[in-house]
């Protein structure tokens, strides 16, 4: 038999693995107090007007650009007072007057510097009822019905823009050139590693979230390709307008219509829903028939 | 006219009163002494307990799973070799990929029937190992597994490994987006073995991953070496069910030394029929109806791309809720890597668990030092400790289960992906460890709880002419008072009709 020294020190060993085990376990646990900023920093020139047809207006200035795959047009200028007026009302109490990130009682740095971003990102923002916000402090805003018009977002834009004009304008896809199989290898390459590949969206590291892609329209898939809007790295170089149109046609077409046989699709939570469908209705229902077919008095 | 009769008479006479049916038997018991071993059959005795269909869930849904696999194999074809997909799923028109998953896409979107058998080939599996564990559950709460039992025990519990692996292998087979994932994590589980890792993976898959030879392989596994195994193993599993005879619970003239039930024949030959066309029934409406595994939007798998929130089948996800939520730990030193954040959640874990399993019988005899011979089943209440253990056993499991979707409860609940990580290193240790003493108390107190599982008898209310109320419990149902049932004889010859006991359909032999 073992001496009562040695019983003593396992079970002095065993209190303190039992103890300390989860202390040691939850280190890991510790370290995710990371400082989270909620802004990205600001995004000059996502694409420029170097492709092949070019439109000026008659005072010089670029106001479409683009190729056979996407055009890039630069609200207009028209708009400029109307935008104006819109973003003193719904933007200025955070971004500042300026549209310059200082709003009258703060310190600069406190919100996103929007001069400079081009009109697309603006566009996106507000098109998708990101901005206004509904809470200005939260880490991510997430997709809601739109404050603003799509006209108004085009005139805040506009406005934005006229302050120092930059690029990308913004998208206009033509899907009818676009090859929805390229689109569908660009997608898994590219999109799938956070936007699921049923582009269902799912939530990602530090509290930010990959947003569902279902019904989205084809403008806003294109500007948050070419802008990457939060989280989203912005793809300027290594896809081309070809590729962009290819992945806007395999999301608006495959991904938000599928031609998906096989039944109900389990709403898309792949196998954690088919796992639970499997065990509750299979199994249950099966143990119930089991239930009916025995005898259950004991 | 009456000649005619009289020759068909004759005729009829001389095949013997059971006709030609019972004339070839004849034949052939004759040559093969075939009828004992049919009239052991015919007599099993099956006690009725719902409980005890949970395992045929199982055997069916494995017949299933042949079936529907032959169909799947014809049309299959295992092949990594590259093909340019020219079908009737436009999305992946001209797209490059395996012949595995071009053939499976082929299987589903261009063979008649194709995409139900496939369909229905999944849900039988996931309902398959689905049954597997809730009969052991069954079986380990009872105390089923007890002497003389163990070794039936140990085949089950192989029984449940081998689905779990032919599972992961069949998932894998079609070589989408998903499943090629999962090869791929399981290639990193196994380099993750000290010292003869790299060796071993090299070995499997013929190479680096992913290479050309792992999808004929896990082909070979799925379809030939694994069923074969599971088809001796269950043969073996029902052999040694007939050979030791079932154990029940504890009841109305139910002894140690008895089984009391229906016969195979006639009465539990029709429940069991019904019971296999219910199976069928079932997984054929989850296969037509409910969508599993839609591989095309998936796309083929490509070492370069990947898919956020891929979860395992359910049976894989105890070991990827491990792997998620285990700190990142690893050793570096004198030029090698053991990174304990795989080895131990892939490989130690799910190896403690199961050799807990499988010892689990051998560890309750030492503790109670019972060693006598158990065909009465225990209720799961009488044994507390046993009952807790299973307990936190299971909520150990489910916990990791729920461990592996945590993108979706982030998803779903609006949180934080890092806060339902971080609960979930908590969960998976503290839901156990409460759930010990929770069950262990529970247990006693159904115990001590009067008349527990017995049927309740109505009390009769009588007001006497003075205007008193009595109350007096009513007598017990007949089939509740214990009797002593005598055992029926087993017939020695076929036609010979036995005695049945009061309940009709219901027999008692000797064992």
């Amino acid at each position: 038999m073992t001496s009562p020294l040695i019983k003593r020190c396992l079970a002095v060993s065993i209190i303190s693995l039992v103890g300390l085990g989860p202390v040691v376990l939850f280190v890991g646990g510790a370290q995710a107090s990371y400082k989270v900023t909620p802004y990205q920093t600001s995004r000059k020139n996502a694409g420029t007007p170097n492709s092949t047809m070019v439109k000026k207006n008659s005072d010089g200035v670029i106001i479409a650009y683009g190729n056979s795959s996407i055009t890039y047009r630069a609200p207009s200028a028209a708009l400029v007072t109307l935008g104006d007026a819109l973003f003193q009302q719904n933007c200025a109490s955070c971004h500042g007057t300026q549209a310059n990130g200082v709003p009258a009682n703060g310190t600069a740095g406190a919100f996103p510097d929007l001069v400079g971003l081009g009109p697309a990102t603006i566009n996106f923002w507000v098109d998708s009822g990101r901005m206004p916000a509904a809470n200005p402090r939260s880490i991510e805003a997430s997709r809601r019905v739109p404050r603003l018009t799509p006209h108004q977002a085009l005139a805040v834009s506009a406005w934005v823009n006229s302050l120092s004009p930059s690029y990308p304008d913004i998208p206009y896809p033509h899907l009818k050139n676009a090859n929805v199989a390229d689109g569908a290898a660009l997608f898994a390459l590219n999109c799938a590693s956070c936007h699921t590949i049923e582009g269902d969206g799912d939530a990602l590291a530090m509290s930010t979230f990959s947003p569902s892609l279902r019904k989205i329209p084809s403008i806003e898939v294109a500007e948050a390709i070419r802008t990457g809007p939060a989280n989203m790295p912005r793809f300027t170089g290594n896809l081309s307008d070809a590729q962009v149109n290819d992945i806007v046609k395999y999301v608006t077409t495959e991904i938000q219509h599928p031609n998906n046989p096989g039944g109900f699709g389990l709403g898309g939570l792949g196998p954690v829903a088919e796992g639970f469908v499997g065990l509750a209705f299979g199994v249950g229902v099966l143990a119930l028939a089991g239930f009916w077919v025995g005898e259950r008095d004991d | 006219m009456s000649d005619v009769i009289n020759t068909e008479r004759a005729k009829k006479q001389a095949l013997g009163p059971y006709g030609r049916v019972g004339k070839s038997l004849d034949e052939l018991d004759d040559r093969l002494g075939v009828a004992r071993a049919g009239r052991t059959f015919m007599d099993k005795i099956f006690p009725d307990h719902w409980s005890f269909m949970l395992g045929e869930i199982a055997l069916y849904s494995f017949l299933i799973l042949l079936v529907t696999g032959v169909f799947l194999t014809l049309y299959f074809i295992p092949s990594s070799a590259i093909v340019t997909y020219h079908g009737s799923y436009a999305p992946l028109d001209g797209q490059k990929m395996t012949q595995a998953f071009a053939s499976t896409v082929n299987l589903s979107f261009a063979v008649r029937g194709g995409l139900l058998m496939r369909q229905m080939h999944h849900w039988a599996c996931d309902i398959f190992v689905g049954a597997i564990v809730i009969h052991m559950a069954r079986v380990f709460f009872t105390g089923a597994f007890r002497k003389p039992r163990e070794l039936n025990w140990i085949v089950g519990s192989t029984l449940l490994i081998l689905a779990i692996v032919n599972g992961f292998l069949g998932y894998s087979l079609p070589d989408d987006l998903v499943s090629g994932t999962g090869i791929r994590i399981a290639y990193s589980i196994i380099l993750s073995v000290p010292l003869v890792g790299t060796y071993l993976a090299f070995w499997i898959f013929g190479g680096n991953f992913p290479g050309t030879i792992i999808i004929p392989r896990f082909f070979i596994l799925h379809c030939l070496i694994v069923p074969l195994v599971i088809i001796g193993l269950v043969s073996a599993h029902l052999f040694l069910l007939v050979r030791q005879k079932h154990t029940q619970f504890p009841g109305n003239g139910r002894t140690e030394k008895n089984v009391v039930g229906s016969p195979m024949y006639p009465v539990f030959i029709a429940k069991t029929t019904g019971f296999l066309f219910i199976v069928g029934g079932i997984t054929a409406l989850l296969g037509a109806f409910a969508q599993v595994n839609p591989i095309w939007q998936f796309g083929p798998y490509d070492a370069a791309r990947i898919s956020y929130a891929v979860q395992p089948d359910w049976y894989m996800g105890f070991l990827d809720g491990a792997l998620r939520i285990w700190p990142s730990w690893s050793f570096h030193g004198w030029g090698h890597t053991i990174p304990f954040e795989v080895l131990i959640p892939a490989v130690v874990l799910p190896g403690l668990i199961f050799n807990f399993v499988f010892v689990w019988p051998m560890i309750e005899r030492k503790f109670t030092k019972d060693n006598e011979i158990h065909n009465l089943l225990d209720r799961p209440s009488n044994v507390p400790m046993r009952t807790a253990v299973g307990v936190t056993m299971l909520s150990f499991l489910g916990m990791l289960f729920i461990a592996s979707s945590t993108d979706v409860l982030a998803k779903f609940f609006n949180v934080s992906l890092d806060t339902v990580l971080v609960a979930m290193r908590y969960l998976t240790v503290i839901v156990p460890i409460l759930a010990f003493p929770i069950t262990y108390r529970i247990c006693h107190e159904i115990q001590t709880l009067h008349g527990g599982g017995r049927r309740k008898t109505p009390n009769v209310v009588a007001r006497s002419a003075e205007g008193e109320y009595t109350a007096t419990p009513s007598p017990r149902y007949v089939d509740d008072v214990p009797s002593h049932l005598e055992a029926a004889p087993v017939p020695t010859y076929i036609h010979e009709e036995s005695e049945e006991s009061g309940e009709s359909g219901v027999r008692v032999v000797d064992r």
